[in-house]
């Protein structure tokens, strides 16, 4: 009797790959829950949900054991999905097994070696952070929840971490920062994520848990070792005043225009830097990771494996094509 | 943490693991690399975040000769960052025959060998931002590249080892942040260190003083201390202590200061190449961005053979104060030199009276050649005045295969070249320095048999001809005297106390708790330029000093990634 698995978020990048994942395993049946037509392809098993619905929510988990939620949105929609999460746990006879996908942005600006029972920053309720926040803090009392707080995922496919970080590359708005780039990158691997959350299901492990690679590289090793991966070379060393000038004066209109170009379906604009991406890579913030080490037995793929795994399969087309 | 001497408060006394005195490129990499150790450090910086014309004319001091070494007070920088804020960023490991004992080389030999510093080359080379530690043309570049000198006999000098430049960094401004940020670490800016004080037993520093340029005196008592100051003032700082024997700070058998070397350097002779045969004599960009040259360098076996020291020259464009050279960019250059910075003007100044004939010429090359000068200028905006890695010197492409011959050779070790305490005082009541550099026949010799040797090379490769002139050698290598802001060996190290200061580890013999990170403590002077092997050295004395104080394995020796 393989355990079922509802997946919040299924279409998303995580949600993909664990979907996959599971799917591929002998001991899990995944259940990708989407609010509009399956697209999570191949013979994934999937039900209309409305996570931020309650209603909607506890009949879609009516036939499984355990629930992920990998749920990206608006602030609104990530708390809404944790608070429809606790009221269908709490309505339960036979509670699920919960892996909620939080992240190193409740941290906030802290620096330094940080581990799970740092305290929360203070962030604007509508702010990435304070939704993940609130999410945690709503999920709190309930039964038999993981929290999983990655730092920078990346891997082929990647939209953030590895996606827009190649197109930078290649435009050469992007190389080695100098100090600008210092910052830990917290980085951890698609793949290592997939297995913490299926750790946490099959171990049944309670509380938080930081997510990075051991060791991570600063933005600075991380972007050069990418560049020189994919070829874009010589790498540049930024300068300083370029660097706030993509921040102060080409972001502002870039981000409007990836609103509207989003909004009218256009793909491929240029990417924005924006000056809380700048202040990221600055931050020299280091998950601890020990917790993840000894609870969840994790191991983490090396830079190089993942620079490997991230660029051979390298378009989005071709990662939608093979699932 | 950043402090500043001037806010603290007057009865401070200062404790920590480290006591650093100077944040130049060694103190800062050390500091640094000590950060996630567990050591309370604390690195005592004479000077502020800008040049302030006050603190640097604590650094004045007198020359024997002033046409064979420059004043005191420049190719130093008394500021956070120290010289670095001011190099040009030269890197390149030292050779193997460097470290051994040749009997030809008076005073050769260090206590180390090239394996005890290999495991700290790569992070300094990451610390000094000159890319991969790769220093051979087949490591650094995947694909084979032009050869420098096409058709070329390499049996006794080769043109594969390469030199790789940094941005160039300066430590101050590149680690600002990180010197705030980082835990146990307080770096106090303004704060200059006058006198080391013995403790009873006269066996170990009982504490540093420093003071600062309002008359503010403080102590620091650390459990080791580190001076990495520079090779000049490193001297100043042992010897205005009396130490036990009153001779000066670990100078019981008066070896601090001697030896002082820099470098031979100097352009020279015309090497014209007969068609087809070309040369390249620019730089390589490797993937990593870095700016990589080669050079042709004395191979260890014919140093061996011939019995002189270690010897690389580089393709340089023809002499730029003679006008004849037809070139628009080298009179344009020869025309603003007021406007180089003096460190790196002093080649534009020939010694020969220039009539106004030159001038006009000069003036008239820049006219004709005008179309490259706009090109020259562009490139120069582009990737020197406004990059961040800079292209690190002016290459000039010659219409026809025209150079000349730039040399860079090592200075053998020499008892009475030498840095002492001069008569007057600085503000501070310190003894300012008195330098007295010397050359010998062999530092001549290395130069002459290379140059030999390269004009038979050239002739018998049938590639050209390399014309100099024998006897303008040696005044050639002395024309702007020492080398400018190499300061080797005056606190150098050896097993025997007679004829070193530091022994194996840096530490000051005669002195339980006292270290030199720098140039100073190198035997003998390479080829190469010291940047990079005293940070490398200065890492190694971070692991040591991290052995000693926890008595456990230490991490690993610090990168700056």
């Amino acid at each position: 009797m393989k355990t079922r698995v509802l997946i919040l978020g299924a279409t998303g990048y995580v949600g993909r790959r664990l979907a996959a994942a599971l799917h591929a395993s002998d001991w899990a049946e995944p259940v990708a829950a989407t609010r509009r037509k399956p697209v999570v392809g191949g013979d994934i098993e999937t039900v209309f949900c409305e996570a931020t619905d309650t209603v909607s929510l506890t009949q879609a988990a009516a036939g499984v054991d355990a629930l992920v939620n990998c749920v990206a949105g608006s602030a609104d929609t990530m708390v809404a999905t944790a608070r429809a999460m606790a009221e269908v746990q709490a309505s339960r006879s036979r509670p699920l097994r919960i892996v909620h996908f939080s992240s190193m942005a409740v941290y906030g600006d802290a620096v330094g070696k940080v581990d799970e029972d740092h305290p929360f920053a203070s962030l604007p309720a509508q702010s990435y952070g304070g939704a993940k926040i609130q999410a945690e803090a709503l999920l709190a009392d309930v039964l038999q929840v993981g929290i999983l707080r990655p730092g920078c995922i990346y891997g082929a496919g990647s939209p953030q971490w590895t996606e827009r970080i190649v197109r930078l590359l290649r435009a050469r708005r992007l190389g080695d920062l100098g100090p600008a780039g210092d910052g830990c990158s917290n980085l951890v691997h698609v793949d290592d994520v997939v297995a913490a959350a299926t750790a946490v299901l099959q171990r049944g492990a309670d509380g938080a848990f930081n997510l990075a690679m051991a060791g991570a590289p600063s933005w600075n090793v991380y972007f050069m070792r990418l560049a020189r991966a994919m070829g874009a070379v010589p790498v540049r060393r930024m300068t300083a005043r370029r660097l706030k000038l993509e921040g102060k004066v080409l972001a502002p209109p870039l981000k409007i225009l990836e609103i509207a170009g989003g909004k009218a379906g256009l793909r491929g604009l240029p990417p924005v830097i924006s000056p809380a991406l700048l202040r990221l890579w600055q931050q020299d913030i280091r998950l601890d990771v020990r917790r993840a080490e000894q609870v969840l037995g994790m191991q983490w793929t090396t830079l190089e494996a993942g620079l490997a795994e991230s660029l051979a399969s390298r378009s989005g087309q071709s990662e939608e094509a093979r699932n | 943490m950043l402090l500043d001497a001037n806010a603290l408060p007057q009865d401070a006394r200062l404790h920590a693991d480290i006591c650093i005195v100077g944040a130049g490129a060694a103190g800062i990499a050390m500091a640094l690399s000590l950060a996630d150790s567990g050591l309370d450090v604390i690195v005592l910086e004479a000077g502020g975040q800008e040049p302030e014309p006050r603190t640097q004319a604590l650094y004045e001091g007198t020359v024997e000769d002033a046409a064979l070494h420059s004043p005191l007070d420049r190719y130093r920088q008394r500021e956070l960052g120290g010289s670095t804020t001011i190099w040009g960023g030269r890197c390149m490991p030292l050779d193997p025959i460097d470290f051994e004992a040749r009997p030809y080389i008076s005073g050769s030999g260090w206590p180390i060998g090239a394996e005890d510093l290999a495991p700290y080359y790569p992070a300094a080379n990451a610390w000094c931002e000159a890319g991969d530690y790769a220093y051979t043309i087949a490591e650094a570049f995947a694909g084979p590249r032009r050869p420098m000198l096409d058709g070329f006999d390499e049996s006794h000098f080769s043109t594969h080892t390469l030199e790789r430049f940094s941005c160039p960094t300066n430590f101050g401004g590149r680690y600002l942040q990180r010197l705030r940020a980082a835990p146990d670490l307080r770096v106090v800016l303004h704060a200059n260190v006058t006198r080391l004080e013995l403790d009873e037993a006269g066996e170990a520093i009982r504490h540093v003083e420093f003071k600062t340029l309002d008359g503010k005196i403080f102590v620091v008592s650390a459990d080791s201390v580190v001076l990495a100051a520079g090779g000049l003032e490193v001297v100043r700082l042992l010897l205005n202590s009396p130490g036990r024997t009153g001779r000066g700070l670990g100078n019981a058998h008066d070896v601090v200061g001697r030896y002082y070397m820099c470098h031979l350097a100097g352009t020279i002779g015309n090497l014209v190449l007969a068609p087809p045969h070309r040369a390249w004599h620019g730089y390589d960009v490797a993937d990593d961005g870095t700016y990589c040259r080669r050079r042709l360098a004395l191979r260890p076996g014919v140093q061996r053979e011939q019995g002189i020291g270690n010897f690389v020259a580089r393709l340089h464009h023809p002499r730029i104060t003679d006008p004849a050279h037809g070139t628009a960019i080298l009179s344009l250059l020869f025309l603003a030199r007021a406007f180089v910075p003096y460190e790196y003007a002093k080649r534009l100044h020939g010694d020969e009276r220039v009539t106004m004939g030159a001038w006009l010429r000069h003036g008239v090359n820049v006219l004709r050649g005008a179309p490259s000068v706009v090109g020259f200028l562009w490139h120069w905006l582009r990737d020197r005045t406004l990059a961040a890695r800079k292209f690190p010197s002016i290459i000039v492409y010659p219409r026809t295969e025209r150079y000349s011959l730039d040399f860079h050779a090592e200075q053998e070790p020499n008892r009475d070249s030498r840095v002492s305490l001069g008569a007057s005082v600085d503000e501070l009541g310190m003894r300012r320095l008195h330098v007295d550099w010397h050359y010998t026949r062999q530092d001549v010799a290395t130069v002459q048999k290379s140059l030999a040797l390269l004009a038979a090379d050239v002739r018998g490769s049938g590639i050209g001809e390399f014309d100099y002139d024998p006897g303008e050698v040696e005044r050639e290598m002395t024309r702007y005297g020492a080398y400018g802001g190499h300061h080797i060996g005056t606190a150098r190290m050896g097993d025997d106390p007679r004829t070193s200061v530091v022994d194996r580890n840096c530490r000051v013999h005669e002195v339980r708790n006292l270290y030199v990170a720098g140039a100073a403590v190198f035997p003998t002077s390479s080829q190469a330029n010291p940047t990079l092997t005293l940070v490398a050295l200065a890492l190694r004395l971070a692991r040591h000093l991290q052995v000693r104080h926890a008595g456990g394995e230490p991490a690993d020796p610090g990168s700056p990634a």
